[in-house]
């Protein structure tokens, strides 16, 4: 018998391997395209159990047998099947746990050793499966059912997952620990397996699924939330379409202003420099210093500048070389002394010819034109100061009058 | 140097919104109720108050009383917004729309701006969309390419308050608070003018309407 069993599964799992590259296609769409197989291959997995054909007018699929041991192994985030049937495996262990003790009580060792491995397997089958169901619905919270693209998609993925957790703590509710701490007995197997090893997944994936309830119910709470601001969004533009001339009463105009519209404007302005606070020279004279520099970076900067300009041409206006009055009447001076060929004071031609100059003025100017003489002409007159030395401080002479004459 | 109160109180009297993205500690001090308390004073001396919006998220100065002066600021605020609100929410379902996850933009949100330009220039309808609302006098736009276009927007969401790039050298911007306040003073004129907005929407959407 087991011999059998083994070849046949052996075969089996062959052709799994063989064949591989046609479960995966049929696992990532769904169905077969028969014509990309031979149909020989095809009905030999069908044989198999691998495929079948739920209907004649259908394409083959996947097994779901198959289909469960990939999504499980691949721990592909599609998987939303959560197996709660955890009842009726229950009662499965309760009858295994009834025929092993049966075989115990009349001494058949071989047949309870056999139902005590059967049972085993149940066990852990089963505490596999809760273990399985609780990541399923973790690994779709942890991505925020990012498979699905559209807020109400997550939502509606969001309340299958929340039934999912409620059935499965209902389901957890059919756990009875006296009853099967009354079938384990004083067995000290039968209790590791039903009591302790049972309990402890039970605990544990109580714990996890109101975890993951408190979770899904967050995560609803969000989604609703963007719906619902998606919705005020396309409403609001919605409106505006149908009535583009609408505009808000002004809140601001009411005599309680809602807060969300009192929003005071910003008053701050930047402070002063203070030149007068010693501890801030350094400071200040960086900052002039860099400021200088921007200045100039930013000349040059200025492409203004840079610019090509257009040259005016055109001719400029004259300039007016008009000499100062009181540098004529210095030049008259001169020639009247060259005229009159007699020494002549500088204050009686004044005097003389009623000039309305400052005196000092005059005197400097006399002085000034004389200087500027250049050396020959300045060699035809003689200029001759009149005045005194200062009464306190030697070397300083105070001219009071001069007198131009010709040499 | 200056104290964090301080710095709070100096944010706050510039007119700033503050929030988690914004300015984390500054809001981590707001949020303890006796730091608050101790601003407020300083506030009060300036006529001036400290406002939470968004469920007590985001913080902003507000006036304590409003007499003929504030009250002519606040309207020219408010014809401000109001104008700035069709710009704005059309920006807004353009991002989602665009962005795979369909989710809306909301406080602490990352938009990359490359990615998002991936999309809009492969989707003709969503480069149109841009097209028409970088020419809006909010974000005044006048380049004729996609690429500037975005730019232009992003930048003026920045100066504007809503959006901020932490990091200079990256393209990624986050959502601050003052979305938050957006979408606030939308639900505040849903239900003021009664437009039930949700119900146009969800009526749209079962016409089969294309939004």
């Amino acid at each position: 018998m087991s011999q059998v069993l083994q070849e046949a599964g052996t075969r089996l799992l062959n052709a799994l391997g063989r064949h591989s590259d046609i479960i995966m296609a049929a696992y990532i769409n769904g169905s077969v395209s028969e014509r990309d197989y031979s149909a020989k291959t095809l009905e030999q997995l069908a044989q198999l159990g691998v495929l079948w054909r739920p209907d004649p007018q259908s394409d083959l699929r996947l097994k779901s047998a198959v289909r469960s041991l990939l999504e499980g192994s691949l721990q592909d985030e599609r998987n939303r099947t959560i197996n709660a049937n955890i009842g009726a495996a229950l009662a499965g262990l309760k009858t295994l746990a009834a025929h092993y003790k049966e075989s115990l009580h009349f001494g058949r060792y071989t047949e309870a050793s056999s139902y005590m491995g059967e049972l085993t397997e149940h066990v852990y089958q089963l505490s596999e499966s809760l273990s399985n169901s609780v990541r399923v619905v973790f690994s779709r919270i942890n991505n925020e059912f990012g498979y699905v693209a559209s807020v109400d998609a997550k939502i509606r993925e969001n309340e299958l997952a929340q039934g999912q957790v409620t059935e499965l703590l209902a389901q957890l509710e059919c756990f009875r620990f006296d009853e099967l701490s009354d079938i384990a007995g004083s067995n000290r197997e039968l209790r590791h397996l039903l009591v302790v090893a049972l309990q402890q997944r039970f605990s544990k994936a109580a714990q996890e699924l109101s975890v993951a309830q408190a979770r899904l119910l967050d995560l609803m709470g969000r989604f609703r939330e963007f719906q619902g601001k998606t919705r005020l969004l396309k409403g609001f533009l919605l409106h505006m379409e149908q009535h583009p001339d609408f505009t808000p009463g002004n809140y601001a105009g009411l005599s309680q202003v809602p807060s969300l519209f009192n929003q005071a404007q910003g008053m701050l302005k930047p402070a002063s420099a203070d030149v007068n606070r010693v501890e801030h020279e350094a400071d200040y004279q960086q900052i002039v210093a860099s400021l200088t520099h921007v200045h100039r970076r930013k000349q040059q900067d200025d492409d203004a500048h840079k610019a090509a300009q257009d040259i005016d041409v055109s001719e400029q206006s004259r300039v007016a070389l008009d000499k100062d009055p009181l540098q004529k009447a210095v030049d008259d001076f001169f020639c009247d002394v060259i005229d009159s060929g007699q020494p002549m004071s500088a204050l009686s031609y004044y005097a003389g010819k009623d000039l309305t100059f400052d005196q000092e003025v005059w005197l400097y100017q006399v002085i000034g034109g004389y200087q500027s003489l250049d050396d020959t002409n300045k060699a035809f007159f003689a200029l001759d100061t009149h005045g005194e030395p200062d009464k306190v401080f030697d070397g300083n002479f105070y001219i009071n009058d001069i007198t131009v004459g010709l040499r | 140097m200056m104290t964090e109160q301080g710095r709070v109180l100096a944010k706050l009297l510039g007119g700033e919104f503050i929030c988690q993205i914004t300015d984390e500690d500054g809001w981590r001090f707001l949020k303890s109720h006796d730091n608050a308390q101790q601003l407020e004073p300083h506030l009060n001396m300036l006529n001036r108050t400290l406002s939470a919006t968004a469920e007590g998220e985001v913080f902003f100065a507000s006036y304590q009383t409003i007499t003929d002066d504030e009250r002519k600021g606040l309207s020219q605020q408010f014809q401000d917004t109001t104008s700035a609100l069709v710009p704005l929410v059309e920006w807004l379902v353009l991002v989602q729309q665009a962005s795979e996850s369909d989710v809306p933009v909301t406080m602490g949100s990352a938009i990359r701006l490359s990615e998002l330009q991936g999309i809009i220039e492969d989707t003709p309808a969503y480069a149109e969309q841009l097209e028409k609302l970088s020419r809006y006098r909010l974000f005044g736009s006048t380049s004729v390419n996609l690429d500037g276009q975005m730019k232009q927007v992003f930048k003026r969401l920045t100066d504007m308050g809503y959006l901020i790039k932490p990091n200079p050298e990256k393209q990624i911007y986050l959502a601050t608070g003052k979305i938050e306040h957006l979408y606030e003073m939308i639900r505040f004129i849903d239900e003021t003018e009664s437009l039930s907005l949700s119900e146009q929407a969800d009526a749209a959407i079962s016409q089969g309407s294309l939004l």
